[in-house]
């Protein structure tokens, strides 16, 4: 089947994430010949890029076509395409250059040495982020802690998408990692699935336990966690956002809130959207010696 | 038993594969009641996997008062110790505590909120 998707103006608040999520439920396993018009687009969010970047390798995952009518796009938006490495990822135009985008990435397998560059070298390492090395490693490790958790949760055959940008004016870094796997609610039911109430947890209690202190979905195994209590606890030191959005369910936790609750447009895979400052001031490193016993 | 843990792993701690590299390598040696020493020394990044898989397990079937008492841990910065305590803490709970672990499982039941 032939469908043409309208891509509107799309930034980040949530209203935009249900548009993003109305495009991933118009496309269907018959939609084999699927093409983007910008037409009414006059702006374009990172989140927006990493989650049409997997829509479109999940078109094509499906021996599927997906078309991107650039001639659409606006020049500010195509040129910001360029620069973030989306185009040359979808071999229309030269490679990125640098720019305040952190660069549109795919990843089909989470390899340590080359995540690692990426982030210490191409996104923390740059000069434009004015921070200690110290604090370059401790961003580097909580937001390994993202891919991890997608890698290892979300079973997303087609990988892990991901984008970014920087505010250079309010030291703020923010980042979309989407995957179109099978979503946190699924993997947290199908731990419980003897449990005969199962089909009650909504998707926003999953995510809820999900974030919970030691809980993993990993049976009779060690304690993993998701990691997603230490992100937590990351944004909410540097004043910083984390949402997620997993099947209908929604996490947002800032330095003085914690909301879940259910949204009307279902997603099945999970989108994390972070902002952290990087700003030295906000962190309190403690003393490198452990004064008090360990366990 | 002494380990550079920058030497057998490098400057990246932060999968669970390495973790359990370690954990093959001391848990026998805790097990039999001898003093472990890991030194942290050239290690730039840490990430729970690793530390659940190196340490959070220790605690299945050794005692708190023994690991504090045998193993040790140097060089570790403040970032890398903030992941170790919480994976500590984490893995009691996981552990010893199966009141606690029904008591978060109630989260699933509460009444969502709806948008």
């Amino acid at each position: 089947m032939k469908i043409t998707l309208s891509i509107p103006t799309i930034n980040d608040r949530p209203d935009d994430f249900d548009t993003l999520f109305n495009l991933w439920n118009q496309v269907n396993s018959d939609s084999l010949d699927v093409t983007f018009d910008f037409s009414p687009c006059r702006f374009l969010r990172h989140n927006a890029v990493a989650f049409l970047g997997g829509l479109a390798r999940l078109i094509e995952s499906r021996s599927g076509n997906a078309t991107f009518n650039w001639n659409t796009l606006q020049n500010n938006i195509l040129t910001n395409l360029g620069q973030n490495g989306f185009l040359a990822a979808f071999k229309h135009g030269g490679d990125p250059w640098t720019g305040n985008s952190i660069p549109y990435r795919e990843d089909k397998v989470l390899d340590k040495n080359s995540m690692m560059d990426y982030l210490k070298v191409k996104w923390l390492g740059r000069g434009w982020v004015h921070v200690s090395e110290l604090l370059q490693n401790a961003i580097a490790g909580r937001v390994w802690e993202i891919y991890t958790n997608a890698f290892e949760h979300a079973q997303s055959p087609i990988g892990i998408f991901s984008c970014g940008q920087h505010y250079p004016r309010r030291k703020e870094l923010q980042l979309t990692v989407a995957d179109f796997g099978v979503g946190i609610p699924s993997n947290v039911r199908l731990f419980f699935s003897k449990d005969n109430r199962v089909q009650s947890f909504s998707a926003a209690n999953c995510i809820k336990w999900a974030f919970l202190p030691g809980t993993t979905t990993k049976p009779n195994g060690t304690s993993r966690g998701m990691g997603l209590d230490l992100l937590k606890e990351f944004v909410k030191i540097n004043k910083g956002k984390l949402e997620i959005f997993s099947h209908e369910g929604y996490a947002l936790i800032d330095e003085t809130q914690e909301i879940f609750m259910n949204r009307q447009t279902f997603f099945e895979g999970t989108l994390v959207n972070i902002s952290f400052r990087c700003d030295e001031s906000y962190y309190h490193f403690a003393s490198e010696v452990p004064e008090e016993p360990l366990f | 038993m002494k380990l550079d843990i920058y030497e057998l792993i490098g400057e990246n701690c932060i999968t669970m594969e390495d973790g359990q590299k370690i954990y093959d390598l001391i848990h026998p040696e805790l097990l039999a009641g001898h003093p472990v020493a890991l030194n942290f020394a050239k290690v730039g990044v840490y990430a729970s996997p690793f530390f659940n898989a190196a340490i959070g397990q220790l605690l299945k079937d050794i005692k708190s008062e023994d690991l504090n008492r045998l193993l040790k841990v140097f060089n570790l910065v403040p970032a890398g110790l903030a992941v170790l305590k919480r994976v500590i803490e984490n893995s009691k709970q996981y552990y010893s505590d199966e009141n606690f672990r029904k008591a978060q499982d109630e989260v699933l039941l509460e009444q969502a909120e709806n948008k």
